[in-house]
């Protein structure tokens, strides 16, 4: 038994290490979430062992039973586990104090002195050690405990955690909307350390163990009361989705005011991605076509709104104005930009199109990363300036009233998003989409049941194109001058990785998705380097652990036969006129 | 090859269809003919190029040789698509359903190709657009409805993945109806369903003959099902048309007997 | 492109054109550029051929490997040890590269893709991708975003005259150590156990693992020797550019799928023939098609020849220069 719960220990510890060797702890010692005790180091190094406990913790399968276990062996099991993750990166730590740290660091860069102090508690190396195994093994403990308790219990408290470490995250964001509301910031974010003071996390975590609390408790009986609104037309939306949206919009419509230029800046740029995404939603996620070029589009728009609203070059020794010029308004424009996209995605869709679904992927990952070679090489200097790029792009303005600015920039940002998710939405909702869906569900069968595949994949790949283009323009109007540097592969990968974490297919998912991954990384400059990383592992734990959409989940329908077959006979009885069996009953005599 | 004669009253017409694989001769120039209102049991050993015969009717494969007539025009050379606008509808011999749609998403499906929304229109929902998005909701139930409670009420807004298998086979059918089609080509309906079932679905398919006043083209190998539905039963091997008349007569058919027993019919 | 071609050699020297020893020395550097694509290639094409999946991270398995041999490397050029005895350094060098990129590519299969081994095509790729980018930001992590200075020994600079045709050393050891490479695994997979066994899962997993052969075994021994080629490779190609770098894995990966997939992805020979004709088409297309018309710094424009190359060979000829097409199964 040990032995497994060791085994699920050891490789958290690896994760440990594999943290400190990149920088995720040594390098964020101090900056604190909490009070001066919990540091985002700290929480780097008790995550691991605290996970490994919560799996040390989960019942076991076994001939397909499900064994759950007490509460006294899930706590040791989960205890070991975090001791052994413990061990594991205690003894990592001896043995580079043995070697000599510095002679590590001229390999692994973030061995520094501040890690290892950090890594002993600052303790001599033994008796550090030792600490850091008692340590984790208490986190595994509050992992398993957390895992085998009930649900009335676990959910408030996971709610609690998550909040208070969000609100901690947030420790450049919340106290300046606090300050703009003229409201007292003192108690909850401590102005020596900047994470939260040891008073306002308690505070923040019992708000939102309470409202955990009561929604479980009521929101049940809520959503159980109230018919599914919507009737025959679109899908049924519930109340509470519905408050939750329009709380939601509140809060996206008065952020810039609250937050400040600074923040608005990066919430600018969140919704420039957000653009994308619903861009690419449309093309991956609804249609099921992997676009690994969609920067293409991106370029393509900010190029083409800065040459027909007369941007100029920023090239020595040749005339600044490019070889093709308008001075269009950038109203006029846009529309212009939009069709030039979804001609130009009509154009190269059609011979790639046709091909199976890795390969279309790596074909516009080819042309994506041409078109980056392209923008940037000496040959179109005449024409978008090469690697200097251009400069001078309109600011959008209506009647002098111009959209430069950050705060003003959202606003306008925000307005095409809304249009774009409206778009997509109505989209998805019609006939099209469901050409779409059913496309990417089987795309042969699709076709035997009377939807040209070409005509609708072309049809995606042009409206995503031309919603993508509108992003480029955006992005042009709040940047003022375009670089190729911002138009590397890294953007195509950018967006999929958000329309991916958003869940494929869903609106709201993809502004989430912008707002987690671009937003927060933004917002906390320290981790900006660390954002790609992040990046790569969230999208492989999705598709390893939760690929929704993608592959149907065999569980469930498993279940849900057995109710079907409980369904039947119920709709056989009622056919033949005798009182229907119990359903639930009928479940599980089949089960 | 001579000139083949067209007759004028048949719903489809193959003449002389040829389609190989490499060195395989799935279909070595089959020859048949469905009349309007017929129910027409294609039967033959596994390999006797039946599935073939109907992915090469639905344009998902393209003929070597040889043409299909349907009513007076050929469709050889069509995309799948254009071949269910003309009225011709199929299942697939593995059920082939949309597994994360709804019930009536599916059947919606099947009305695609006898409606036409465009992009503007459907991000406006104009009100022709609204009632053509009713007209394809009311179409799809009535689909459904066909098999009667099974498909209907609240498994609407079931996903299709939930279904039992026999009720995958109907919904793939009902999908098929809801395409508005004149010829229907079912491959092997009652494959997998237990003897229950498969009677059920033998009564659906005479219904959808004296009903909804289809041509059904069905590829079966329960001979119950064969005896019970058919209007006419044609036999092939070998990519060929071996035997066809009542099911009596094909049945005892010297030619059918060997080819599904293998030797020579020594009584 | 024929216009072009011939404005190129109608050039005279003073105007920009290329002499007859340019165009060689073009040809030997495309050559042994083509010779790295070549086995880099081979890790896409063998991983494809068993499970039907584009592993996006090679680039990356590449790296690694680059990046564990440079500390090595570094350290007995520091030492002496790369110049005094240049044969053992770089076996040893070369030990290493093979043992990070196997690990590597072995860690990446058992982690990110065996839990798909059944998922959506699209699935694994998306995968592939997202470990791509974890794979390169965690190097970045390790060791910084700046490119590192890779050590040469001293006996592989300049170059000797092979034949009549003068040929950096280094470029020699890379040809030569690619075919010698090349041949191993082509007896490997012909005749050996192992290698039947591989050819085996290639044709039907299914029934191979009813035939008793260990299918995830095959599986992870195919990453192994993906990951022994991309090792052998990354030495070669940081001795020829001299430099390491947390990025230096995509483009070179990407050029190496182009070549396994115009070689007729899944074949040996076929990812040997596509790496030589990238590599050549890299070095030799951009002076040879683009110069006659005039344009500045062609060489800038040498990757979106790749690509343009890799769209080109997916759209017309996706069963590669020699083979006939991968028929989809109704």
């Amino acid at each position: 038994m040990a032995r497994r719960w060791i085994r699920i220990g050891v490789p958290a510890g690896i994760v440990t290490i594999f943290l400190a060797l990149v920088g995720l702890i040594g390098g964020f010692t101090d900056v604190y979430l909490i009070g001066d005790q919990i540091s985002f180091a700290a929480l780097m190094m008790i995550l691991p062992p605290f996970v490994a406990g919560l799996v040390a913790a989960a019942p076991r399968v076994e001939g397909g039973e499900r064994l759950e276990k007490r509460i006294l062996e899930a706590a040791v099991a989960a205890a070991i586990a975090g001791a052994a993750a413990g061990a594991t990166f205690a003894l990592a730590v001896v043995l580079a104090d043995w070697i000599g740290d510095e002679r590590i660091r001229a390999v692994f860069l973030n061995v520094t002195p501040q890690l290892m102090e950090f890594a002993t508690f600052g303790l001599a190396t033994m008796v550090g050690a030792l600490a850091v195994i008692a340590v984790s093994a208490l986190a595994g403990l509050l992992g398993g405990v957390l895992r085998v308790a009930p649900a009335s219990i676990r959910r408030p408290v996971t709610v609690a955690v998550i909040a208070t470490l969000l609100f901690g995250f947030l420790q450049r964001v919340i106290p300046i909307a606090l300050d703009q509301l003229s409201l007292e910031r003192d108690w909850l974010y401590s102005s020596q350390f900047h994470g939260l003071t040891w008073i306002g996390a308690i505070v923040v975590a019992a708000v939102a163990a309470g409202i955990s609390f009561l929604s479980t408790r009521f929101g049940t009986r809520l959503r159980g009361s109230v018919a599914r609104i919507g009737g025959s037309g679109g899908p049924a939306i519930s109340p509470v989705r519905l408050l939750a949206g329009a709380i939601a919009l509140g809060l996206l419509l008065v952020a810039p005011v609250l937050l400040g230029s600074v923040i608005s800046e990066v919430l600018g740029t969140v919704m420039v991605f957000a653009l994308l995404g619903i861009g690419l939603n449309i093309v991956v996620g609804y249609a099921g076509l992997l676009d690994l070029g969609y920067v293409f589009f991106f370029a393509l728009g900010a190029y083409s709104l800065a040459l027909l609203t007369g941007a100029t070059l920023n090239a020595f020794g040749i005339p600044p104005e490019p070889a093709i010029s308008g001075s269009l308004n950038f109203y006029v424009a846009i529309p212009i930009v939009m069709v030039i996209a979804a001609a130009s995605g009509l154009l190269v869709g059609a011979p790639v199109l046709r091909l199976r679904g890795d390969y279309l992927a790596l074909v516009t990952l080819g042309l994506g990363e041409m078109v980056t070679v392209l923008v940037g090489s000496p040959w179109l200097v005449p024409l978008v300036g090469g690697p200097s790029g251009m400069r001078g792009i309109t600011d959008a303005a209506i009647g002098g009233f111009g959209f430069r600015d950050p705060q003003r920039f959202y606003y306008l940002a925000l307005a095409f998003v809304g249009l774009a998710a409206f778009t997509s939405w109505r989209l998805a909702a019609s006939r099209i989409g469901r050409a779409w869906t059913a496309m990417r569900e089987d795309e042969q069968t699709a076709d035997a049941m009377g939807i040209s595949t070409t005509r609708f994949k072309l049809l995606a790949f042009a409206i995503g194109g031309a919603i993508g283009s509108l992003g480029g323009a955006l992005f042009a109007v709040k940047i003022g001058s375009l670089t190729p540097a911002s138009f590397q592969v890294i953007v195509s990968i950018q967006v999929l990785g958000l329309v991916i974490l958003g869940g494929m297919g869903s609106i709201p998912g993809v502004i989430v998705g912008a707002l987690v991954l671009v937003g927060l990384p933004g917002l906390l400059r320290e981790f900006e380097e660390y954002r790609f990383l992040a990046y790569g592992a969230a999208v492989v734990a999705i598709m390893v652990l939760r690929p929704q959409g993608l592959i149907p989940n065999v569980r469930r329908s498993r279940e849900l036969q057995d109710e079907e077959q409980a369904q039947d006979e119920w709709a056989k009885a009622v056919e033949e006129g005798e009182t229907p069996p119990d359903i639930a009953s009928a479940t599980g005599a089949t089960t | 090859m001579s000139e083949p004669a067209w007759s004028t009253d048949a719903v489809l017409e193959v003449r002389g269809l040829e389609k190989h694989f490499g060195g395989l001769y799935a279909l070595s120039g089959l020859d048949m003919e469905v009349r309007p209102g017929e129910i027409v049991s294609v039967i033959g050993p596994n390999g006797a190029g039946k599935s073939t015969l109907f992915n090469v009717i639905t344009g998902i494969y393209e003929p070597d040789a040889g043409d299909i007539r349907y009513g007076s025009v050929s469709i050889v050379g069509l995309r799948p698509h254009q071949v269910v606008k003309l009225g011709i509808a199929r299942t697939f011999q593995n059920v082939r359903l949309f597994a994360n749609m709804t019930i009536l998403e599916n059947a919606m499906v099947g009305q695609h190709c006898r409606s036409k929304g465009g992009v503007f229109g459907s991000i406006i929902r104009t009100p022709g657009i609204r009632a053509e998005e009713e007209r394809i909701r009311e179409r799809a139930k009535e689909a459904l409805g066909f098999f009667g409670k099974r498909l209907s009420g609240y498994r609407l807004e079931q996903p299709a993945f939930s279904l039992s298998y026999a009720n995958r086979r109907r919904l793939e059918m009902a999908r098929a109806l809801a395409t508005d089609p004149k010829l229907l080509l079912l491959d092997e309906p009652t494959a997998g369903m237990n003897p229950r079932e498969t009677l059920e679905l033998r009564d659906h398919i005479v219904r959808m003959r004296d009903e909804l006043g289809l041509t059904v083209i069905v590829i079966e190998h329960d001979m119950r099902v064969v005896k019970g539905v058919s209007d006419r039963v044609i036999a092939c091997d070998y990519g060929q048309k071996i035997a066809e008349g009542t099911y009596d007569e094909v049945a005892h058919d010297e030619r059918v007997v060997e080819a599904y027993l293998g030797t020579k019919a020594t009584t | 492109m024929v216009t072009g071609t011939w404005r190129t050699l109608a050039l005279d020297r003073t105007e920009g054109g290329y002499s007859v020893g340019a165009w060689r020395d073009f040809i030997v550097q495309g050559a042994a550029q083509g010779a790295i694509f070549a086995m880099i290639a081979l890790g896409y094409s063998l991983v494809y051929g068993i499970l039907r999946m584009i592993n996006f991270a090679h680039g990356e398995v590449f790296m690694a490997g680059a990046f564990g041999s440079f500390f090595f490397a570094d350290a007995y050029a520091k030492s002496g040890l790369l110049n005094r005895n240049p044969v053992i350094a770089l076996a040893i060098v070369t030990a290493v590269a093979i043992g990070v990129s196997v690990g590597t590519g072995v860690l990446l299969e058992r982690l990110a893709y065996r839990p798909l081994r059944n998922a959506p095509r699209l699935v694994p790729l998306i995968t592939a991708i997202g470990a791509s980018l974890f794979l390169q930001n965690a190097f970045r992590g390790f060791f910084g975003p700046q490119p590192y200075g890779y050590p040469k020994p001293e006996v592989l600079a300049g170059s000797i005259t092979v034949l009549g045709v003068p040929v950096q050393k280094v470029q020699l050891l890379v040809l030569v150590v690619a075919v010698i490479c090349m041949a191993v695994l082509q007896w490997f997979v012909s005749t050996t156990t192992t290698g039947r066994s591989m050819r085996a899962v290639a044709q039907d997993r299914e029934i191979a693992s009813l035939m008793g052969i260990n299918v995830d075994r095959v599986i992870v021994i195919t990453f192994a020797i993906g990951g022994v080629l991309a090792g052998i490779a990354a030495v070669l190609f940081s001795l020829t550019f001299e430099q390491v770098q947390f990025t230096m894995g995509f483009r070179p990966g990407i050029a190496a799928f182009t070549a396994a997939v115009l070689g007729g992805i899944g074949s040996i020979g076929g990812a040997a023939l596509g790496g030589f004709v990238i590599g050549l088409l890299q070095a030799v297309g951009p002076p040879l098609l683009l110069t006659g018309f005039g344009i500045p710094s062609v060489f800038s424009l040498r990757d979106a020849f790749v690509f343009l190359v890799l769209v080109l060979v997916l759209v017309f000829r996706p069963g590669g220069l020699l083979g006939t097409g991968e028929a989809e199964k109704v």
